[in-house]
């Protein structure tokens, strides 16, 4: 039974009183105003609060267990340490509050605004916020274990260290979020948002992210252990010390990947790797920091290259967004040729052993400017969605690694080099 | 490829299947999705086929949808192709579609190619307009790192 009416309490705060440590348990405050009030460390259990003006109002260690407080307006308020375990806090307006190491154990948070309120090391397992705007917020090792946050709205939150093991984050939106080092495990992600979020080392395993848009996200040294992927879009995530072992990964969406270790998308990883990297099935060289941009070269829109000859080492990596015309190519061995985009490369020859990449466009010579096919000797040749190739490619004795992307457009002879004794495939099945 | 265990769904679905140790010869032309872990020596035309790694197709085919894990020589007419296995000399595969993808162990190669012919999708056009503005250099600038 509380200490004190609503009226004692409405009248001592128009004094400018404070009414601390008051048993004002069960009381009905509905809808007063009680702006910058204090009422630290006061037991106010089962109270009824509903659409309460308590802005900037001190309810620091309050004990508001099972509270009715939906639709108040808490904005500003210092709720540092307060129990709110199970509290109804429907659309009640938290932006900028302090609920930093408060209990929101199981409380009712939907609808609620707590835009760029603090609440590290607040207790949320088991809450509801869905539909709520947490955007901006500070959450750093907050515990949102099995908590609902459908919907939630929480771009450019920090969630760092946060924990959120099986958490349902349907839909929710966490663009730019920063969820580093946090605990995931087992997360109901379908649809979510996570577009540039900080996902280092964060712990995914077994998380569903079914179409999930994890556009740009940080994923370093994250883990995605038996994680669910499929049609999720990874178009651009840095990935590098990403472990996905036995993660479901069909039918994902990803032009490229960024596997370098600093996330300067130095290492690309192109489309038809993408599955195989993720898998841990196939390696992408890492960038060499120190020597990556002495031997990284890179020919930009608007250059013409004519007539030149032209001489890549091993190692070194080619970019070319330019136009090349009746240029000879030759390439060490390993060494990385991509034809951007907005690369043309019109009656070229690319000799060696390099891997080659076709994301423009790519024309052998014609008519008497022909000099044997376009290609010869490539180790690994890659022609994805947005690439075009016509001309003849001639395999090595040990034979080209190709991998088509559908969309590509193709008008290719493959040839087997002449000397040596043939690859094994010379089965004359034809009927031309 | 996995889904190449089951191609066709379930196994009360009609289709036409020529098993392992079965070599057919001649011309085939069904209604049905085709499933081939034998061999074929001929022409086919069907709404799709699918070619076991053990299966092998040799002669003309025209079919919507091509998945092969076999090894694949003739003309092949076909709508879109996923393709691992291998193509054997004086083959030429048309298609609206093709993928291939790169083998995810180690050196081992998704597709080996013979002597053959790809034509995939609508003919590659050099455009002269952007060739231009290469030229003219109205373009965005490179990147400050390189």
């Amino acid at each position: 039974m509380a200490e004190l009416t609503a009226d004692a309490v409405v009248s001592k705060v128009k004094r400018g009183e404070k009414i601390d440590r008051a048993d004002l348990s069960g009381i009905n405050l509905a809808n007063a105003t009680l702006e910058g009030a204090s009422f630290r460390r006061c037991d106010m259990v089962g109270a009824n609060l509903e659409g309460a003006k308590l802005r900037n109002a001190n309810l620091k260690s309050a004990n508001l267990c099972e509270a009715f407080l939906s639709g108040a307006d808490l904005r500003d308020a210092n709720l540092d340490n307060a129990d709110l375990e199970g509290a109804n806090l429907q659309r009640t307006l938290l932006a900028g509050a302090n609920l930093s190491r408060a209990n929101l154990e199981g409380a009712n948070l939907q609808g609620a605004n707590l835009s760029g309120a603090r609440l590290t090391h607040a207790q949320l397992d088991l809450a509801n916020l869905g539909g709520a705007d947490v955007a901006g917020a500070v959450l750093t090792h907050a515990d949102l274990g099995e908590c609902y946050l459908g919907a939630v709205k929480m771009m450019k939150a920090e969630l760092t260290n946060a924990n959120l093991n099986d958490s349902n984050l349907e839909d929710g939106d966490f663009t730019g979020a920063t969820l580093a080092d946090a605990q995931m495990r087992g997360i109901k992600a379908r649809g979510a948002k996570l577009v540039g979020a900080v996902l280092a080392k964060a712990d995914l395993g077994k998380a569903n992210l079914t179409n999930a848009d994890l556009t740009n996200a940080d994923l370093r040294n994250a883990t995605l252990t038996d994680a669910k992927l499929e049609g999720a879009n990874l178009t651009g995530a840095k990935v590098f010390g990403l472990t996905a072992k036995g993660a479901q990964l069909s039918g994902i969406k990803a032009d490229w990947l960024d596997n370098s270790p600093n996330a300067d998308g130095s290492v690309r990883v192109q489309a038809a790797q993408v599955q195989a990297v993720l898998a841990g099935e196939a390696i992408v060289p890492p960038a060499r920091e120190s020597t990556r941009s002495a031997n990284h070269r890179y020919f930009g829109r608007g250059d013409v290259l004519r007539n030149a000859s032209l001489q890549f080492d091993e190692g070194a990596t080619v970019e070319i967004e330019s136009l090349f015309e009746s240029c000879t190519i030759a390439l060490g061995r390993g060494t990385e040729l991509l034809i951007g985009p907005d690369g043309v490369l019109a009656g070229c020859q690319i000799t060696g052993a390099g891997n080659i990449t076709v994301n423009g466009k790519f024309f052998e010579a014609t008519g008497g400017k022909k000099n044997g096919p376009a290609i010869v000797g490539a180790h690994q040749l890659v022609v994805s969605s947005t690439g075009a190739m016509i001309g003849a490619v001639q395999q090595p004795q040990e034979l080209t690694r190709f991998a088509f992307e559908p969309g590509c457009q193709l008008r290719l002879k493959i040839t087997t080099s002449k000397d040596g004794s043939g690859n094994g495939n010379g089965a004359k099945g034809g009927k031309r | 490829m996995s889904d190449l265990r089951n191609p066709i769904g379930s196994a009360t679905e009609k289709r036409t299947l020529v098993e392992e140790g079965t070599t057919f010869k001649g011309s085939l032309t069904s209604t049905c999705p085709i499933f081939v872990k034998g061999g074929v020596e001929g022409d086919i035309q069907a709404p799709s086929l699918t070619v076991a790694s053990s299966g092998t197709v040799s002669g003309k085919v025209k079919a919507g949808e091509l998945k092969s894990e076999g090894a694949l020589a003739g003309e092949f007419d076909v709508e879109k192709v996923q393709l691992s296995g291998s193509v054997k000399d004086n083959t030429v595969i048309r298609a609206k579609s093709l993928e291939v993808k790169l083998t995810t162990s180690g050196s081992k190669m998704q597709v080996v190619f013979g002597e053959c012919e790809l034509e995939v999708g609508d003919q590659p056009v050099r455009e002269k307009a952007a060739d231009k503005a290469h030229e003219n250099g109205k373009s965005v600038p490179p990147p400050a790192e390189s």
